[in-house]
């Protein structure tokens, strides 16, 4: 059976959302059977990465009830340049869509638990994928902690900024241990003078392991080339031998193993 | 309470069969009664007419026993308690028990088929 993976982080601007894109990639270029979905409905992004014109249905119209999943989904693999398969699901990014999600009210946020509980078996089982991969809004929004009901696994992306940590603690505390989810940590945009001695790395990544008594999955350092490409690029496809895009195949392969 | 009636006949098995569900549905009742003393939160019950929603705040709200059981079975949709304790690994017992006490805080529904009780959530 698939694995559903729910990228999420206590701040926004930590890179949840470039790491869920080249994760996604990065196992489409295995050979795996992969869909992305965005869950971030208060700033949707994929649609600005995939540029897809392919589907008349966003998610939102899956949550709302009004059309099943297969209508959302737009098949990237064609672009993908990958040996598996790579399929898309976007949130409507039009500033009308995003008023009407945060106006939903408890009972709605319920049964849109239930449809995205019930992907397991409409995506993952059905269409035979390997992975679900879920970018989700910053925070304790309503519809990233549905996402992370519904998750096998947990990545949550912190930079070492002093609040992202702190509240990243707070997170862990009280809402992954709740659900009893399978948790780690990346840490992204570290500067590089942290990270120039493998003792140093080490020295990173224990740190962090003690303040969220959690493993650190991966310790990604701030680069100058990620910004610049504004997120016009997927580094895993674009630039495959780009330090980055090694470290999200790295990530991918411990993803398997945890 | 078992009538013996007619419609029973003299068939053993039939007068056995209901035996059986009597006995099923007073350790039912035994179990919600143990569960209520256990928690010592009789007060805290209010039997109410229409559901709560069971959405993802609430069951951060729950204590963690019945947080467990409660994610168990929005995944599951529509189950018995043993189906609960399948994935939670507990005793069918301490679920069913937590399961009723969840239909008490009307955050479930429960209804019966036969001699099983399915839990679900109201949509």
């Amino acid at each position: 059976m698939g694995r559903i993976i729910v990228i999420h982080s206590y701040k926004g601007g930590t890179g949840k959302t470039l790491l869920s894109v080249n994760l996604a990639a990065a196992y489409a270029k295995e050979g795996k059977r992969v869909c992305l979905l965005d869950l971030d409905f208060r700033a949707p992004s994929l649609q600005s990465i995939f540029r897809l014109g392919g589907s008349k249905y966003w998610l939102n119209d899956y949550l709302n009830g009004s059309c099943e999943i297969g209508k959302v989904l737009v098949d990237y693999t064609p672009e993908c340049e990958c040996n598996g398969n790579m399929y898309v699901g976007l949130a409507n990014p039009a500033t009308e869509a995003l008023r009407d999600m945060s106006a939903k009210d408890r009972k709605w946020e319920m049964r849109a638990l239930g449809r995205l509980l019930s992907l397991k078996n409409t995506v993952l089982n059905d269409m035979e994928l390997d992975y679900l991969i879920y970018d989700t809004s910053p925070g304790l929004q309503y519809s990233s902690i549905n996402a992370i009901v519904s998750a096998d696994v947990v990545l949550v992306v912190s930079t070492i900024d002093r609040s992202d940590v702190e509240g990243t603690t707070r997170m862990v505390h009280e809402l992954y241990d709740l659900f009893e989810k399978k948790t780690a940590i990346l840490m992204n945009k570290v500067p590089c003078e942290f990270l120039s001695t493998q003792l140093e790395r080490d020295s990173v990544i224990k740190r962090f392991e003690s303040t969220h008594t959690l493993p650190v999955l991966k310790v990604i350092p701030c680069y100058c080339d990620v910004l610049r490409a504004g997120g016009s690029k997927i580094f895993v496809r674009d630039e495959p031998e780009h330090a980055f895009a090694k470290h999200v195949n790295d990530i991918a392969l411990k993803i398997d193993s945890f | 309470m078992i009538k013996m009636s007619k419609s029973f006949g003299k068939n053993p098995a039939v007068i056995l069969e209901k035996i059986r569900e009597s006995l099923d549905r007073l350790n039912e009742k035994m179990e919600i009664f143990i569960e209520l003393q256990k928690h010592e939160r009789k007060q805290d019950f209010i039997v109410q007419d229409l559901p709560e929603a069971l959405d993802v705040m609430t069951l951060l709200s729950l204590p963690d026993h019945l947080r467990k059981t409660a994610v168990s079975i929005c995944k599951l949709g529509h189950a018995t308690a043993e189906e609960v304790a399948e994935q939670t690994k507990r005793a069918r017992a301490v679920e069913s028990g937590y399961l009723n006490q969840l239909v008490l805080m009307s955050y479930l529904q429960k209804e019966r088929k036969g001699r099983k009780a399915y839990f679900y959530v109201e949509k």
